[in-house]
């Protein structure tokens, strides 16, 4: 059971950056869901309407998810420097 | 200078070990009861709750499209935003709390990872079999009943996972209506589009990736060990009773062979869902599942050694030193606890069913009558009506001395919207002298325990 033989390389590799990928999903994933939380307990899609607003703006539930998939692809975009700029660069061990 | 390179994809050493498909083996046993139990405890009320119905209405309901939120008797709305801030702070007290005392109890019964990988882990046992089955099966070359076996558990899965985010949906949108449009395939794109994300999640998270979430991607397993001191509740081998380990006949005295009580059967190993090796000691993997215990309790009594090789101890405790259950961390934790608990619901059964904010006209202090004998001051009231109903209010104003209010008449504000009037109020100019404090109270006509008061400041001439 314990003696499970060494991964070969290129799984291994592979396993690397799809978890590394996993992360990065998931923070933002995490980051979205307090964000949309705070934003729309304080703002009402519905009291922010106005001429200037897009159509899909007609309905809570848009702009809710809507917001929820923005607030992902900016947590998504800052988790993906995090990693990127953690996992590279000089190391001075 | 020295050459130093930089490495294009990260140093050699990996933070990560290349998977290998863990197939835990079934166990029976107190802990596996208990788990049980949590998990039809857990899943029944996440499952039926959306079906309940209080006050001729869904009893736990989040409607996000009305921004309001019923929770049996209660109606919350944006403006007690700070109930829901208050409550995650109390969970994440109790998280705390509880780990101090027993260790990762959240995560070995009621994470909703742990509780729905038990349940698809049920499912799969019921069409493959048991580990050994399992392992034989994945090993096996795809023959018809390989595949049917395999089609049968994602049938299984896929609808367990859809149900589970229909439900999901359900505490959003209201569940009956919800069950209709499905059954008339009428769903709108957005609840369709989260059921089948949340069924997803479901899916992946319990059917594929289980211990890896909790090994890779949960932030609780990386910052629990804060919590724990050396009287917290961990599983652990007991090495000085197991070591040295080694197989043994049935009814020898171990002892006598220069051996410890483990007999190296690796039970401990084959049932733990993360795959490590408890004899190595604590490890982050832990999830405090117990199917060690379990599996190592039913080994001993069949050797015939006392229960209890791996067990529930503090490290204190194995290393012969006395436990505490109360010590300051405990105690901060669990007083803060009650405090915010109490807090709460005194809070949340104190809450007014209308608030009332009174704002100054900040552009003029105060502007004196024609005839100097009175003087006004302006202010602009908000009155938020939190009530189920519609209700009519009326203002009242009180001072040192009598007030009048401009315009004196009725307002009428819809259930849970808020109403700004501009409101003159008008006293004698030096009678009392100078400014004084008023206070303003907003009143149902309807039902007269419903009112909010505030204090406002009004401004008048010295002299």
């Amino acid at each position: 059971m314990n003696a499970s033989p060494p991964p070969a390389e290129n799984t291994h590799e592979l396993g690397r950056r799809a978890r590394g990928i996993a992360v990065v999903v998931w923070s933002g994933f995490l980051a979205a869901a307090i964000a949309t939380m705070l934003c729309f307990a304080f703002l009402d899609p519905q009291a922010l309407r106005g001429g200037d607003t897009p159509g899909w703006w007609s309905s809570r539930s848009h702009v809710y998810a809507v917001g929820f998939f923005f607030f992902w692809l900016i947590g998504l975009i800052a988790a993906a420097i995090c990693w990127q700029l953690a996992r590279t660069g000089r190391r001075n061990e | 200078m020295n050459d130093v390179r930089i490495p294009l994809h990260g140093s050699g050493q990996s933070l990560y070990v290349a998977q290998e498909k863990i197939y835990p083996r079934e166990i029976d046993g107190r802990f596996a009861g208990l788990r049980t139990l949590s998990v039809w405890v857990l899943l029944g009320l996440y499952y039926l709750i959306p079906w309940l119905n209080c006050n001729g209405r869904q009893a736990v309901l989040f409607d996000l499209p009305n921004r309001k939120f019923f929770i049996f008797g209660l109606v919350f709305w944006p403006q007690d935003f700070i109930f829901l801030t208050w409550l995650l702070i109390i969970a994440a007290l109790a998280l705390f709390f509880f780990t101090a005392i027993g260790g990762r109890l959240w995560c070995g019964y009621a994470c909703p990872q742990t509780v729905w990988t038990e349940t698809f882990l049920w499912m799969e046992r019921f069409v493959e079999g048991d580990r050994n089955a399992r392992q034989k099966l994945d090993r096996g070359a795809w023959s018809a009943s390989k595949l049917l076996k395999k089609a049968a558990k994602q049938a299984l899965w896929v609808s367990f996972a859809l149900w589970t985010g229909f439900t999901f949906v359900g505490f959003f949108a209201p569940i009956r209506e919800l069950s209709m449009a499905v059954w008339t395939f009428s769903l709108g794109p957005w609840e369709t589009f989260w059921i089948l994300f949340y069924g997803f999640a479901t899916y992946g998270n319990a059917g594929y990736l289980r211990e890896q979430v909790c090994k890779y991607m949960c932030p609780y397993a990386r910052f629990q060990s804060a919590m724990f001191d050396h009287d917290t509740l961990v599983i652990t081998y007991d090495v000085e009773r197991g070591e040295p380990r080694g197989p043994r006949k049935r009814g020898t005295d171990a002892r006598a062979q220069g051996l410890g009580d483990c007999i190296d059967c690796t039970w401990c190993v084959q049932v733990c869902p993360t795959g490590i090796d408890i004899r190595q000691g604590l490890q982050i993997e832990c999830i405090a599942c117990a199917a060690c215990i379990d599996a190592c309790d039913d080994i001993m009594d069949k050797m015939g050694s006392p229960r209890g090789l791996i067990r529930y101890t503090t490290q204190n405790a194995l290393e012969h030193k006395p436990s505490r259950l109360l010590r300051p961390r405990v105690l901060i934790y669990g007083g803060l606890l009650s405090a915010l608990v109490v807090g709460f619901v005194v809070t949340v059964a104190l809450r007014s069913p209308v608030s009332l904010d009174v704002l100054r006209d900040r552009k003029t202090l105060y502007r004196l009558t024609d005839d100097g004998n009175q003087v006004d001051n302006v202010y602009t009231l908000r009155i938020l009506n939190k009530t189920e109903h519609e209700q009519h209010f009326r203002i009242e104003a009180h001072g040192t001395t009598p007030l009048s209010l401009l315009p004196e008449r009725e307002y009428t504000v819809a259930s849970g919207d808020v109403y700004s009037l501009p409101l003159r109020v008008r006293r004698a100019t030096y009678d009392p002298v100078g400014a004084e404090t008023i206070r303003i109270t907003v009143r149902s006509i309807d039902d007269s325990s419903i009112h909010a008061t505030t204090d406002a400041r009004f401004l008048a001439p010295a002299r």
